[in-house]
């Protein structure tokens, strides 16, 4: 049994180190210029079929980002690593203000530098890091930054826990808004972990393989997705249930107060927004 | 893609034009409008321009407007600045003694090649319903 372990661990390091090795290099640098609005409004017709037929999305509250200066926007993060959450909102955001506006989005540095996912980055998509998050709100005289605190802790969670916003005990966003000077404005979400079955975070396995500490990858979670079936990890993707995708933007929050305090304010502002869009959903997929 | 919607109102055509000619009014009769702001300052007029976006489906679809015609209690048309390319426009004609035909035309053109086409087709229905909503209550405001 203890040999069987050891071989498995051993395949798994000789895997994780041969993707450390190509992935690292691939991590794009700080560079914000990737960003293309011409590429933006050519993808949104595209994005906007996709948002209004297959997930039934509506976006509300748009009105509440604050026009005239840079916000941090702040969103509960669901759908695993296909998170419709995302898209949507960035569809609505473009469309609303105009692609001329700075917007980018965090992301974990392997989905930035994945193969076939180099497009991300002319939507504002860049590698979460702090001097990235620096630069994205400096960018503009109102560039928004949207990110998630809760990353792929938040995720993975199980479907059962789908109105729950959980970041985890992450609260380096508010350092981040103090330090640029600009309100955190919650996005709140629901209907995105309802597009596969999510059944566990898989952070055991994660540790158990040791990508936790070689690739930064807390969880390997443990899904049934299409076309998979069983889907461990979720690196590859999936194929999302057309899930009902309601985004609704809550009223900006100042940062003056302690982290703690501010951070507790956020998950408020965002749990009582799921809670109301929850209401709504008479039928989990359907909404 | 061109979407238009006309109807005949019980009222002459300057009586609608007190409404048309006054942009701060359509949020009044405009059903799915969800932005509204004027960026100009000033009456309304050629060259006057306003941030404007119709919910259609998924997102909020415009930008921003500049008025291009303003032709007294006859026609009032746009052109967009920003957003989906865009060309609105508001006519007036008699319909007889007391009695105006008005016609709202919107005819737009999403980026995007074949997805663009695609999108403005899909979009057309929910958008011929908002021209038609728009014009009922805008006889129901000047016929009450």
């Amino acid at each position: 049994m203890s040999n069987g372990f050891t071989a498995v661990r051993a395949v798994a390091d000789n895997v994780v180190g041969w993707a450390r090795r190509r992935v690292t290099p691939e991590i794009p640098e700080a560079d914000l210029d990737h960003r293309d609005p011409d590429f933006i409004r050519d993808r949104l017709p595209g994005t906007w079929l996709l948002a209004s037929l297959y997930f039934r999305a509506d976006v509300r509250g748009l009105h509440r980002i604050p026009a005239d200066k840079p916000v941090l926007l702040v969103g509960n993060h669901s759908g695993g690593n296909v998170p419709p959450d995302t898209f949507v909102f960035t569809l609505a955001f473009c469309s609303y203000f105009g692609v001329e506006r700075p917007f980018f989005q965090l992301a974990h540095n392997l989905v930035v530098s994945a193969p076939g996912l180099g497009w991300l980055r002319k939507f504002g998509t860049v590698a979460a890091t702090p001097e990235n998050a620096r630069l994205a709100l400096q960018a503009g005289r109102a560039s928004a930054l949207l990110v998630y605190p809760g990353g792929d802790y938040e995720v993975f969670r199980p479907s059962w826990e789908r109105h729950v916003v959980d970041f985890g005990g992450r609260m380096g966003y508010v350092q981040l808004a103090r330090e640029a000077g600009v309100p955190i404005v919650p996005v709140a979400s629901v209907g995105g972990q309802e597009t596969a079955l999510f059944l566990d975070r898989g952070q055991w396995l994660a540790r158990l393989l040791g990508v936790d500490k070689r690739l930064r990858l807390k969880s390997v979670p443990i899904s049934l997705a299409l076309p998979w079936g069983l889907n461990i990890s979720d690196l590859a993707g999936h194929l999302p249930l057309p899930a009902k995708i309601t985004v609704e933007v809550q009223d900006p929050i100042d940062v003056d107060g302690d982290d703690e305090t501010v951070n507790k304010a956020v998950l408020a502002s965002l749990q009582a927004g799921v809670d109301r869009l929850a209401v709504e959903r008479r039928f989990p997929v359907i909404g | 893609m061109r979407v238009q919607r006309q109807l005949v109102v019980d009222t002459d055509r300057h009586t609608i034009w007190s409404l048309i000619s006054d942009p701060k009014r359509y949020p009044d009769f405009m059903p799915n409008l969800e932005r509204w702001e004027t960026v100009t300052e000033g009456p309304a007029g050629v060259g006057s321009r306003y941030t404007v976006h119709w919910k259609i489906g998924a997102a909020p679809v415009g930008g921003v407007i500049e008025l291009v015609e303003f032709d007294e209690a006859r026609d009032l048309a746009w052109i967009s600045i920003t957003g989906v390319s865009l060309r609105g426009r508001f006519r007036l004609r008699d319909a007889g003694p007391g009695r105006t035909k008005v016609t709202f035309r919107l005819a737009y053109q999403s980026p995007g090649g074949l997805l663009g086409l695609l999108a403005d087709r899909i979009a057309s229905r929910q958008v011929g319903g908002t021209l038609s909503a728009s014009l009922e209550n805008l006889r129901e405001l000047v016929e009450a």
